[in-house]
């Protein structure tokens, strides 16, 4: 058996990190970006936009920006989203100097107050404009709080998932069902902000890992892709003996998986297991035939593998999928888009005149570019391939400015450059280098009491050795 | 008349006796846990021979009964079988088949090419052919020109048999024949009807997993799998770091092959002993090991036994027996992967010391002893497979 030194390492390869950013607006959106920050995470920005200065200040964030000095005058939006959208719209550059440079965006906001409802949806906007793939994280508000505030949740949710490649929504109430009955309400408001910290921080880790299987942005926007962009998200981590189990179990147990029911009608399930040095491929196995049961033979699985020394022993499971239409509007009872699409909102009109064209519908991502800053459109090899209509058009990238001095919406600039290319390079180098890790270790065949006697080989296998070492079944 | 087996696991002497009815009874059953054996083969002479006196002392004493010659049983995985056809034809002067016919049909069958140091072991008539007509039972007397015989010949290394029938002779006992262990089991194991029906015995001892496959009231497929309830007990020793003895016991008090069959998280208390600290283990763990070692075993023999036709075929369906036969869910195990039912069995045709006869460790023992009845019996019931003494010139 050749063994592998374990001091021999790779030279150290430039991995190219994609840049991100997470945004929060408003006051409870505040309150998830500090969970995230204090939770630990790197190799992301955190931008806080709110109109309240004074949680503004409190706020650990790096960047902020307070919305509406004249409209609101540092103090919060009253509940109002007509405020919180004038506020946002007041202070537009603000925002989308925020927002440059990057290719991920990743909003979090409590939805039915003023500012959450009102300037989400504008962030999202505009970081869409930017050429971001853009994911937002809300909560719902308990029904208790009236059901003006839930409209008006409902409302910007709506507004929201128009712009939003996806929506990760948590409702408030479901997080009750998370915590003990017993315990203190700030623990359950904390439930939701744990939620969205853990969720962000899966899809960047998701993102940024150099994983053995790679998941990439194509398989992410695959996993995402629909009418509605409402998504299902479970995050699971465990250490236990049976960490593989424990792990999906927990993931599952997520509120918007609703035990796995859920997944039965998705046709895209994306699985990212990521684990210390120590996971094994069996334990691999397990999880992934335990997970089989929730999907249909029809769902595609995206699978993506990650080991991450800083995980120690500790495994963790991220799924991600999407609702189809259909069960969307079962889900959510009421069907919000037509009836919202009505509003006279500059913006909305845009986005249905958009609509008209299917194909561009169906692909999003490909769809927003901002030329005004130099972004790289990163559109993927599958998105690229699953449209070809965006092939031709071969003039300069056309800028055809709107009121607000946004481009039209069905065009796209047909400068390519060969980032796809370069990053599908960069994951197979990326999976090319932990495979030499020593991960899974060949164990060396063991006869136990028949150490000394004839060996038994049969059909070239020693007979000998317990079954469970051959098949290589963790059976511990 | 006293059968001996000398298993990986025990060394059995098993005293019958013949009733005039053609009934068998059990005299008295002597054993000796065995040692110096390894998959049905004896690699330390001198234990063996200790443990192989200690039994037939125990023996004796049971029944009453000086025990000077044994049908002893062998197995081992350098056994192997075959099916062939031999041929004679009659002289022109004469076309009633005689006696010397028969013989001479067998020694025909067997001038097939075995490896120089193979002998045979056993030339078990299946059919006899008489002018092409198909079916012949028993052609003595019959009118033709042309016999022909089709045997299940099951040979092995010379050596290694002797080595056995060696061990018994220095006690010293009279080795009246050596019968291949499993043929042994099938014929208390299985009645006329069901050999008829098609049926597979499947002998799972401590050392090697014989197997003998009945269709149409004739063996058609026999061997050897040197994979026995020693093999698990190795595994589980080995998975569990667990002392063997300890392993052992736990197989056999709390092992199972089914799995999914308990709670989540079951743990099972191992009291400590001398030399061994208490652990806790979980018992889905246990049952895993197991099972993946007999899957892995049956899923073997159902290749090899699929190599020819007749597994279709068996009405009777699957018969197990053997010290492992006493694992609970083998029998679920075997139906699953074979997709025949599959029964536990014991020895049936024989009354006497009913817990030896129930007892499935004893199939191969008491099946000897069968065996030596029907050799000692003038007239062999029909149909029963009548074996050639082979040994007799070397001793």
């Amino acid at each position: 058996m050749i063994q592998l030194n374990k001091n021999y390492s790779l030279p150290e390869r430039l991995v190219e990190f994609i840049p991100i950013k997470i945004v929060s607006v408003g006051g409870a959106g505040l309150n998830a970006l500090d969970r995230i920050v204090l939770d630990g995470l790197e190799r992301a920005d955190v931008v806080a936009i709110n109109t309240d200065v004074q949680s503004l200040t409190s706020s650990v964030a790096t960047r902020k920006v307070q919305l509406g000095r004249s409209v609101s005058r540092g103090l919060g939006a009253g509940g109002d989203p007509e405020v919180g959208y004038q506020a946002a719209l007041e202070s537009a550059d603000e925002i989308r100097e925020a927002l440059a440079d990057s290719r991920m965006i990743f909003i979090c906001a409590g939805l039915g107050g003023g500012t959450g409802s009102g300037a989400a949806p504008y962030v999202a906007q505009a970081a869409r404009e930017a050429g971001a793939l853009v994911i937002a994280f809300v909560t719902l508000p308990f029904a208790f709080e009236g059901k003006r505030r839930n409209a008006q949740a409902r409302e910007a949710l709506a507004r929201l998932s128009e712009f939003a490649h996806a929506v990760v929504c948590f409702e408030n109430d479901r997080m009750g069902d998370l915590t003990a009955p017993q315990a203190g309400i700030h623990q359950a408001f904390a439930m939701g902000d744990i939620s969205i910290s853990q969720s962000v921080r899966s899809i960047v880790n998701l993102i940024q890992r150099p994983g053995l299987i790679r998941i990439g942005f194509d398989d992410l926007l695959s996993a995402l892709r629909t009418r509605n962009s409402r998504c299902l998200f479970g995050y699971g981590e465990s250490d236990s003996d049976n960490r593989a189990h424990d792990a999906l179990t927990q993931a599952l147990k997520n509120p918007l998986m609703d035990r796995g029911r859920m997944l039965a009608d998705a046709t895209h399930v994306l699985v990212q297991v990521a684990g210390g040095p120590g996971m094994t491929l069996s334990e691999v196995e397990i999880l992934m035939q335990e997970l089989g049961r929730h999907v249909s033979d029809q769902t595609q699985i995206l699978f993506g593998a990650v080991v991450d020394g800083r995980l120690g022993d500790r495994l963790a499971v991220t799924i991600i999928s999407s609702l189809s239409a259909e069960d969307e509007a079962t889900l959510l009872q009421t069907p919000l888009m037509p009836s919202i699409a009505s509003a006279a909102s500059p913006v909305r009109e845009r986005y249905q005149a958009a609509a008209h064209e299917p194909e561009v519908q169906s692909e999003e991502l490909t769809v927003q570019v901002q030329p005004l800053e130099e972004t790289i459109p990163f559109e993927e090899p599958v998105a690229a391939e699953a449209a070809p209509v965006t092939a031709p058009i071969p003039t300069e990238p056309p800028v055809i400015p709107t009121r607000n001095g946004e481009p039209e919406a069905a065009i796209r600039t047909p400068k390519e450059k060969p980032v796809p290319w370069k990053e599908e390079k960069a994951a197979a180098e990326k999976s090319a280098t932990p495979a030499k890790q020593e991960v899974l270790q060949f164990e060396p065949a063991t006869r136990g009491r028949f150490e000394k006697s004839e060996p038994t080989i049969i059909e070239g296998e020693d007979l000998d050795v317990p079954t469970y070492l051959r098949k290589h079944i963790k059976v511990k | 008349m006293v059968g001996l087996e000398i298993g990986t696991s025990k060394i059995c002497v098993v005293v019958g006796e013949s009733r005039p009815d053609g009934t068998l009874k059990i005299l008295g059953v002597g054993q000796a846990p065995s040692r110096g054996v390894r998959k049905g083969e004896i690699v330390d002479f001198e234990t063996a021979m200790k443990c192989l006196h200690e039994a037939v002392v125990d023996a004796e004493q049971k029944s009453d009964v000086m025990i000077k010659s044994v049908y002893v049983a062998v197995a081992g995985s350098h056994l192997q079988s075959f099916n062939n056809r031999g041929c004679v034809m009659l002289p022109e002067d004469r076309d009633e088949i005689d006696e010397q016919d028969v013989e001479d049909v067998k020694i025909n069958a067997r001038e097939v090419s075995i490896p120089a140091q193979n002998a045979f072991l056993h030339s078990v008539i299946q059919h006899y052919q008489v002018d092409g007509q198909q079916g012949v039972l028993n052609p003595v007397g019959m009118l033709g020109q042309k016999l022909e015989a089709d045997f299940h010949i099951i040979h092995g290394v010379r050596t290694r048999i002797q080595n056995t029938i060696r061990c018994v002779k220095e006690l010293p006992l009279d080795v009246e024949d050596v019968v291949f262990s499993g043929l042994a089991s099938a014929q208390v194991v299985l009645t006329q009807h069901e050999k008829d029906l098609g049926a597979l015995v499947i002998d799972m001892g401590g050392g090697t997993t014989d197997y003998v496959l009945y269709s149409e009231g004739a063996v058609r497929q026999s061997g050897c799998l040197a994979v026995g309830g020693d093999h698990i007990t190795n595994d589980i020793s080995m998975g569990l770091r667990l002392p063997m003895a300890r392993a052992e016991k736990l197989k056999i008090e709390e092992g199972s092959c089914v799995l999914g069959n308990c709670l989540p998280g079951e743990m099972i208390l191992l009291k400590d002993d001398s030399g061994f600290a208490g652990k806790e283990i979980e018992r889905e763990t246990l049952n895993t090991i197991i099972h993946l070692r007999l899957r892995e075993a049956f899923e073997l023999l159902k290749r090899r036994l699929e190599e020819e036709p007749y597994l279709g075929y068996l009405g009777a369906g699957i018969f197990i027996t053997g010290g492992c036969s006493l694992l609970s869910g083998i029998d679920y195990l075997a139906a699953e992967i074979f997709e025949i039912p599959a029964n536990l069995t014991h020895a049936q045709a024989a009354w006497g010391v009913t817990s030896a006869v129930e007892n499935p460790q004893f199939s191969t023992a008491i099946g000897l002893v069968k065996f030596a009845q029907v050799m000692h019996t003038d007239r062999p019931p029909r149909g029963l497979s009548r074996f050639l003494k082979l040994f007799s010139g070397k001793r």
